[in-house]
């Protein structure tokens, strides 16, 4: 044990330095992160912390225990490596395996600093923290170590608690984890949220108080307006925080008398402890593709770009990476990485293209006709002095604009301070770095500007403000802001999820350079087949992976349903149907919660048998049948009742489609 | 504590709702597998929660240079990387939670369930195992030395002549006597004291205490024989023409079983495949239920070569030995009667089996099992048994298990 201390420490004395160095470069480039402490572990204290989400310690239970299983199996048969966890947290931790080698070790540290700017300044993490867009760095951090170790001590109290059954204890953590992404986890977290729960909305709307005249009040409130709000009071608006719910609500069956029994404390608390927790884990499932993609983009940017492994390392580094981002399939990590990468470029293209735009006899008509695009990319290039910072001559680089160069830094370096041989980026400042690392001056990306559509051209014409002309592509370049990609980078990262960086970002240039394609599964063949190559189509499947966490909506509708106190929830139906066998079993621990029978509606999709034969033989696909199901569950059996279509609109969203399949598919 | 109470948990829990084990051998996929690992999948170990219908779903995938074309089939979605990275527990990974079994498990449970109760035999003496350090020699290596005997004896010696010292020295004041009359004297007197110390006395005195080399005694271990509990397994199949898929397949659920339990009943288990059609040949695990040639059949030449196996690596008098034969029971004429028969009762093994499998009942020519079957018809050391679907594969398993001569 002691000896393992002392090893310990000097692996992580060797990479105090790294991890000094990744910190300011890091800042440099604008990253704002969390301060981060490095810890570093052994192989197995590195599967127990992911097996434990990133913490040391959390409440008892055996799924912790399985993931462990599982994290182990898999380095055992697959020789998959951990790299890197990181808790969201302020100060953040960062845990390092310690027979990584150091290539892979500074990679991982350029990773977390990245993590830990994300976890710092993406809006949506500020829901659970209370941390309001306004509020700016004033970040009081979600204190989360200590959160979850307050949480695993109580609850580890409660189960022993000899007055309380051990296995009643962890039954009801079970039936609470089965619903813990059923919360709206849209909205700020608050511990005991006031809910419309139905019983104490009884607000009439007096309008005699209002002192309106008359003539208003006949015309705004008119008898419809208050026939629509009685009816609103009558019927609930659904509530997304289920877990909320049935914390107000919900009771426990007691088995001796068979009837619903208020909660016990503890059990009050331990759904308390639940859903806090659903809702700090919750905006990292939320951002997984850009929080994953940045910390991979503002990694090769320090690793690679800012040369921050040495030559050797380098080889091993870069090995890593493929193994990370060439993983079969679609791969989210590598899926953020080039949605930022294209974020990047086509801002810089945009500001690009907007100056060309306004060069003396450059329209959107004539662009590609006119403008010489070889001349334009070799313009685009960055200052050669950026570019190969000359350390041997630091006082040239005094030459440059001063919003480029970090003179403190260059003044170190003439007096032998600063090594700008191993470090030159300590030369520059943000500005300065961004014209260094310029995105469309990169060999990959310098096709990008001359690629753009008439389409885009038109759409930058026309929001074009400026009406100043340049005499020539040279005066336009020269105005180019360096920066603008990464601003709106910076930008993005704030308030941007998974879902609304999707949906605003993903273009057909992006779907086609990076071939990305949708597929359905068909009834007919039995097998999956790709449907489209549309940005559409790709955006729909995406969306749907990643909207409410890939699961689908299910909210309460009734909590006095048919007048007999039963359970009524309602699965949002977006035209993709319910693993219903499953449902039925998280419908069996919805029951543990609420006490009295519990019921599901939702919309099926029926294919007769018939119609598959006739489908199979035309090689089409059979077009099914949508019908209502009203599932019943009353602590011992399951009763299912069909709807008509008509009766379940309410729970159809008709404003959404995420079907891909084309007509002729198959033929 | 932590995390080792969460897996013994998971452990339980997944025990709890594991596969029951006649069904996993009749029907569950045995090919996840290793022989030093058995994964039995869990039933809806982990929790239930609202989620999409999979294959209503659909997905997004990622060319490698080109997108496939409308229409195209794709593969089934692959689990995503990067999972239980930072953050969400029990996230999506999509496969199956298997609860894991060593051999040793695996046959007490097959005991439980199917009332089993065979006992392994210790043949081998496989070493001499060291046991106590109990056993003494006058010789030995230096690390074996018993030094607090020596040193024993040794303080013995010397409080004997402790006792003596003073009083001898005393003798040696007397006027004119010198060592020689000293010695004499306490010879006569039956003190114990040598002439030399005597010597050494007068010089010195004495202060050390005396190490004698015939008080050196050496440690030695006691010798425990020590029987390994061994055995070989001979698998020999048919790969013959007509072992059609099927087949094969009851082959494969009957065998697997066998030689997990008697891996886990046993200190050592060995495995030997042989694969015949008209000719044998042995062959590793890995190829062996997979096996197809075209030739014909004749079952002897698996038992030659099985005898010539045995003979050569696993003799008789030190491994226990179980040779099991699984075919469509169809043989080149006379060559049961003449060869097979008169073979199996030369070669000594604790156990012989035929395994027929005949999913569509008996063939005409198919007699090889029911021949078999009535020349041992009073031995205790040969079954017989006939599998001709899944159903029957565990009631096969008990038949050959509880067969075993005692």
């Amino acid at each position: 044990m002691n000896s393992d201390r002392i090893r310990k420490q000097r692996v992580a004395a060797d990479l105090e330095e790294a991890v000094d160095e990744a910190g300011q470069l890091a800042r440099k480039l604008g990253l704002e992160p969390y301060d981060v402490n490095y810890w570093v572990v052994d192989h197995d204290e590195m599967n127990q912390l992911i097996a434990y989400g990133g913490f040391q310690r959390r409440y008892p239970h055996w799924r912790w225990g399985m993931q462990y299983d599982r994290q182990r199996k898999q380095d055992r048969y697959t020789g998959g490596k951990a790299f890197e966890i990181v808790n969201n947290d302020d100060p953040s931790n960062a845990f390092l395996q310690e027979s990584n080698q150091l290539a892979d070790q500074k990679a991982v540290i350029t990773h977390v600093e990245a993590h830990a700017d994300f976890f710092a300044n993406n809006e949506w993490f500020g829901l659970f923290e209370g941390r309001s867009p306004d509020d700016g760095r004033e970040s009081r951090g979600p204190n989360a170590a200590a959160m979850l170790e307050r949480h695993a001590e109580r609850i580890s109290e409660i189960m022993s608690d000899p007055e309380i059954d051990r296995d009643r204890v962890e039954r009801f953590v079970d039936s609470v984890l089965c619903l813990e992404d059923t919360i709206d986890q849209h909205r700020p977290f608050v511990r005991e949220p006031d809910l419309d729960d139905g019983e104490d909305v009884d607000e009439e709307v007096d309008l005699s108080e209002l002192n309106l005249s008359d003539e208003v009040v006949e015309e705004v409130f008119d008898d419809e307006w208050l026939e629509a709000q009685a009816e609103a009071d009558d019927d609930h608006e659904p509530v997304s925080d289920v877990l909320a719910y049935l914390r107000a609500n919900g009771m426990q069956y007691d088995e001796e008398t068979g009837r619903a029994t208020e909660f016990e404390d503890w059990q009050k608390e331990v759904l308390d402890v639940l859903r806090t927790e659903a809702y700090y884990f919750a905006p990292q499932k939320m951002t997984k593709v850009m929080n994953e993609g940045w910390a991979a983009y503002w990694e090769s940017m320090m690793m690679a770009g800012e040369a921050f492994a040495d030559a050797d390392e380098f080889v091993s580094y870069a090995d890593h990476q493929a193994r990370v981002l060439n993983s079969p399939g679609m791969n989210p990590y590598k899926l953020g990485k080039q949605l930022w990468e294209y974020v990047e470029n086509t801002t810089n293209r945009r500001d690009v293209v907007e100056r060309l735009l306004r060069v003396e006899g450059v329209t959107w008509r004539n662009f590609h006709d006119v403008v010489d695009f070889d001349r334009l990319e070799d313009l685009l290039a960055p200052d050669p002095r950026l570019d190969a910072i000359d350390h041997e001559n630091p006082e040239t680089l005094l030459d440059l604009p001063d919003e480029k160069v970090d003179r403190e830094a260059v003044e170190g370096a003439i007096d032998g301070e600063v090594d700008l041989a191993t470090d030159p980026w300590r030369a520059l400042t943000y500005e300065g770095l961004a014209e260094r690392h310029y995105s469309l001056a990169r060999p990959q990306n310098r096709v990008f500007v001359r690629r753009i559509g008439q389409n885009e051209l038109e759409r930058i014409s026309r929001y074009l403000f400026e009406t100043e002309r340049y005499p020539g592509v040279e005066s336009a370049v020269a105005d180019v802001d360096y920066a603008a990609g990464w601003d709106r980078m910076y930008e993005i990262r704030e308030s941007h999820n998974d879902v609304t960086f999707i949906d605003e970002f993903l273009t057909q240039e992006f779907v086609d350079e990076f071939d990305y394609f949708a597929y359905e599964y068909s009834r007919a063949t039995e097998q999956y087949h790709a449907t489209s190559t549309d940005a559409a189509d790709v955006k729909k499947k995406l969306l749907l992976q990643f909207t409410n966490f890939g699961k689908p909506t299910v909210e309460v509708l009734d909590g006095n349903y048919e007048n007999r106190n039963e359970l009524l929830l309602g699965h949002r139906y977006n035209g993709v149907a319910l693993d219903l066998p499953q449902a039925k079993r998280a419908l069996e621990r919805t029951f543990d919660l609420w006490g009295r029978p519990v019921n599901l509606e939702t919309i099926v999709k029926e294919v007769d048998d018939h119609d598959l034969k006739v489908a199979k033989r035309r090689n089409a696909e059979p077009e099914p049948v949508e019908r209502g199901k009203l599932i019943r569950y009353d602590g011992e059996e399951f009763e299912e009742q069909d709807l008509p279509r008509e009766a379940v609109e309410e729970i159809a969203a008709d404003d959404v489609d995420y079907d891909t399949k084309p007509d002729d598919w198959l033929a | 504590m932590g995390l080792r109470e969460d897996l013994d948990r998971f452990r339980e829990v997944g025990e709890r709702n594991r596969q029951d084990l006649s069904e996993f051998i009749q029907y569950g996929d045995l090919g996840g597998s290793r022989n030093d690992e058995i994964q039995i999948p869990i039933k809806i170990v982990d929790l239930p929660s609202f989620e999409y219908d999979q294959l209503d779903q659909g997905g997004v995938g990622q060319g490698d240079g080109d997108a496939p074309d409308q229409g195209d089939p794709v593969g089934r979605p692959q689990p995503q990387p990067g999972d239980g990275d930072e953050g969400e527990p029990g996230e999506d990974s999509g496969d199956h939670e298997y609860y894991e079994m060593d051999p040793e498990e695996f046959a007490r449970e097959l005991d439980e369930e199917l009332g089993l109760d065979l006992e392994p035999k210790g043949k081998k003496v496989v070493e001499e195992v060291e046991g106590e350090y109990t056993d003494i020699t006058r010789t030995g290596p230096n690390s074996t030395l018993d030094f607090e005997r020596l040193f024993k004896e040794g303080l013995k010696r010397k409080l004997a002549m402790d006792f003596d010292e003073e009083f001898v020295r005393e003798v040696l004041k007397v006027d004119g006597v010198g060592p020689d009359a000293a010695y004499e004297w306490a010879r006569g007197e039956n003190l114990p004291v040598s002439k030399a110390w005597l010597e050494d006395a007068r010089r010195e005195g004495i202060d050390r205490v005396p190490f004698r080399r015939e008080d050196e005694r050496y440690r030695y271990p006691e010798t425990v024989e020590e029987y390994e509990r061994n055995v070989v397994v001979v698998n020999i199949r048919d790969v013959s023409g007509s072992m059609r898929e099927k087949k094969r397949e009851l082959v494969e659920r009957t065998f697997t079983p066998l030689d997990w339990y008697l891996t886990g009943k046993y200190d050592n288990a060995e495995f030997v495949y042989v694969a015949h059609d008209a000719e044998a040949w042995e062959v590793e695990r890995d190829e062996f239920f997979g096996i197809r040639s075209g030739g014909g059949t004749r079952i002897s030449s698996a038992y030659e070569l099985t005898a010539e196996i045995l003979d050569e690596r696993y003799p008789w008098s030190e491994w226990n030995r179980y040779v099991f034969a699984a075919g469509d029971s169809e043989n080149s004429s006379n060559d049961t009667e003449d060869r097979v028969i008169p073979m199996m009762s030369e070669m000594p093994a604790n156990l012989h089996a035929y395994v027929e499998t005949q999913p569509s009942g008996n063939a005409i020519n198919a007699t090889h099992a029911e021949q078999v079957e009535a020349a041992f018809s009073d031995s205790d050391d040969v079954v017989v048994s006939y599998v001709s679907s899944k159903a029957d594969v565990t009631d096969a398993i008990y038949e050959i298990l509880s067969t075993e001569e005692s």
